[in-house]
């Protein structure tokens, strides 16, 4: 692999096996064990992918829901094996699948930030010379010694969100952390963002919104049906996915069309 | 071996250790006194039974010091596989979510049940004081039967562990065993009870009951059956240590085949 490649995905297939949980009783589970007839469905997710993403890219993936993204997000990051196909990746890589990853919450604000820290992979003494800035970055100076469960949601993500920029490494995989926060929160990972486009890092980042795709990203991927459809510019790229979510029958919710009649609900 | 003792292996597992002391005795007002109370209760209840009742163990000196050292090494094999049983899945969110290497789970588990093994011992050693036990130079031998303990229940953690991703029914089925082991091995009958000398070698097959007797012979009294003189200095006294042997590789094999796969499974 050249050197100026961060991620090589060659011809990746994933495919995962749902067992049909249809066992009635134990006789009947008795008597499938012995004939072996526990039936499973492959559920093929992702089917021959193959990208390039340079150092220093900043690389979008798009789909809609259930298209592959997170699962080819957890291949990235070795969560899960390929069935086959190989995944290069040079250097070390960081995923954020979700913020507040191994949060617990009978522990305080400030256990939390040291057992987020160990995950990132900094010592205690490292801790002890971010903690600082940490906590007001993510303005809970008044909460670190509450335990977790006493915070808001809000709070919690701004606490994760505040250790997460710290993580020291080449590759970084963000599943979209726009879905939450306010807007004061977006304004942050926006300028989170460009500061690591200054730094140069290289970035897969999964998201629905099409803005922040065309605003960082410098390509991007197009994933439906666990096929890659198309990978380019970002305007294409935006462009086929707004069209795939107004164009199907079951795009109505987003359009702000109830497709199923509400339920009624009784009351006593 | 450096890639595994690496930094940021080496912090995170001091933090899990410190995570997981921290949220045992969550919101007891004892704390961690219970690791030391729960053991010492169960010798109180087995000593007034046992030893006061029906008068066991009367020929071996120091019963009650004999009888306490039996619980403690037992509960520790108890604590730790019961509590690894459950890491892997109990950890999900870690597994599912980013990528650490997963024997660190298994081995945080396994280092916090150490710990408490060795609050325990102090407490031993506090009981051999109280109890007049001669210092034995074969007490040297302590550390390595503690290890020999240890590294059985670390492979038996790691098969465990990783089988009860798939099958949750392994949880049960262990509760059963160790509750069949507790009184398979003899943790609170004296060995030459068992007047049979065919069922006694094959009782001490099994390495927890050839640790616990070996732990007690080299630490507390002599005179007490160990696996060597029973056995007579046949081949199958090693059969124990083949077992211990077995399990570790058995265990870690398993471990590594299967946690790749553990992030779907759960």
């Amino acid at each position: 692999m050249s050197d100026n490649i961060a991620i090589k995905v060659v011809g990746v297939n994933k495919s995962f096996k749902l067992p049909h949980e249809k066992v009635s009783s134990i006789k009947s589970a008795v008597i499938n064990f012995y004939k072996r007839k526990r039936t499973f469905e492959k559920q093929e997710v992702l089917k021959d992918i193959s990208f390039e993403i340079k150092k220093g890219e900043f690389f979008g993936i798009v789909g809609r829901n259930g298209s592959g993204k997170s699962t080819l997000l957890k291949l990235l990051a070795g969560i899960y094996i390929p069935d086959s196909g190989q995944i290069h990746i040079n250097g070390k890589l960081t995923p954020f699948i979700e913020l507040g990853v191994g949060f617990s919450p009978e522990l305080t604000g400030r256990e939390n930030v040291f057992l987020n820290g160990a995950l990132l992979g900094f010592s205690r003494r490292e801790m002890d010379s971010k903690y600082e800035d940490i906590v007001k970055f993510a303005e809970l100076e008044r909460f670190m010694d509450q335990k977790l469960k006493n915070y808001s949601s809000g709070m919690q993500v701004r606490l994760a969100f505040s250790i997460a920029i710290r993580a020291n490494t080449d590759i970084l995989i963000l599943d979209e952390v726009l879905a939450v926060g306010d807007a004061s929160f977006q304004q942050k990972c926006y300028d989170y963002f460009n500061e690591l486009k200054k730094q140069c890092k290289t970035v897969v980042l999964v998201t629905h919104d099409m803005s922040a795709i065309s605003r960082f990203c410098d390509r991007a991927l197009y994933i439906a049906n666990g096929r890659e459809e198309y990978i380019g510019s970002t305007r294409e790229v935006s462009d086929m996915y707004l069209e795939a979510n107004y164009n199907t029958p079951e795009s109505g919710v987003e359009r702000g069309v109830a497709v199923k009649p509400r339920p009624t609900i009784r009351r006593n | 071996m450096i890639r595994y003792i690496s930094k940021e292996n080496k912090a995170l597992i001091s933090e899990l250790v410190r995570t997981d002391f921290k949220l045992r005795y969550q919101g007891s007002v004892l704390g961690y006194a219970w690791s030391l109370l729960r053991p010492l209760l169960l010798f109180v209840i087995l000593y007034i039974v046992f030893v006061k009742f029906l008068k066991l163990g009367a020929s071996i000196p120091h019963y009650p010091v004999y009888l306490l050292l039996g619980i403690v090494i037992w509960n520790f094999f108890l604590e730790m596989t019961t509590q690894s049983l459950g890491s892997i899945v109990g950890r999900g969110d870690l597994v599912r979510k980013i990528r650490i290497p997963r024997w660190i789970i298994i081995f945080s588990s396994s280092l916090s049940a150490v710990i408490n093994l060795m609050l325990n011992m102090v407490v031993i050693i506090i009981f051999m004081i109280l109890n007049h036990v001669d210092l034995l130079v074969t007490t040297l031998w302590l550390p390595v039967i503690l290890l020999e303990v240890y590294l059985f229940a670390l492979g038996l953690s790691l098969f465990l562990s990783a089988i009860f991703v798939k099958f949750r029914d392994v949880g049960y089925i262990w509760e059963v065993i160790l509750q069949a082991g507790f009184y398979l091995t003899p943790i609170l009958y004296p060995l030459t009870l068992i007047s049979n000398v065919t069922f006694q070698k094959i009782i001490l097959l099994n390495p927890m009951a050839q640790a616990i007797q070996d732990a007690r012979w080299s630490s507390i009294t002599h005179e007490t059956l160990i696996p060597h003189t029973v056995f007579q200095g046949g081949w199958y006294m090693y059969i124990p240590f083949a077992i211990v042997i077995a399990s570790l590789a058995g265990g870690l094999l398993y471990f590594r085949k299967e946690s790749k796969y553990f992030a779907e499974n759960i």
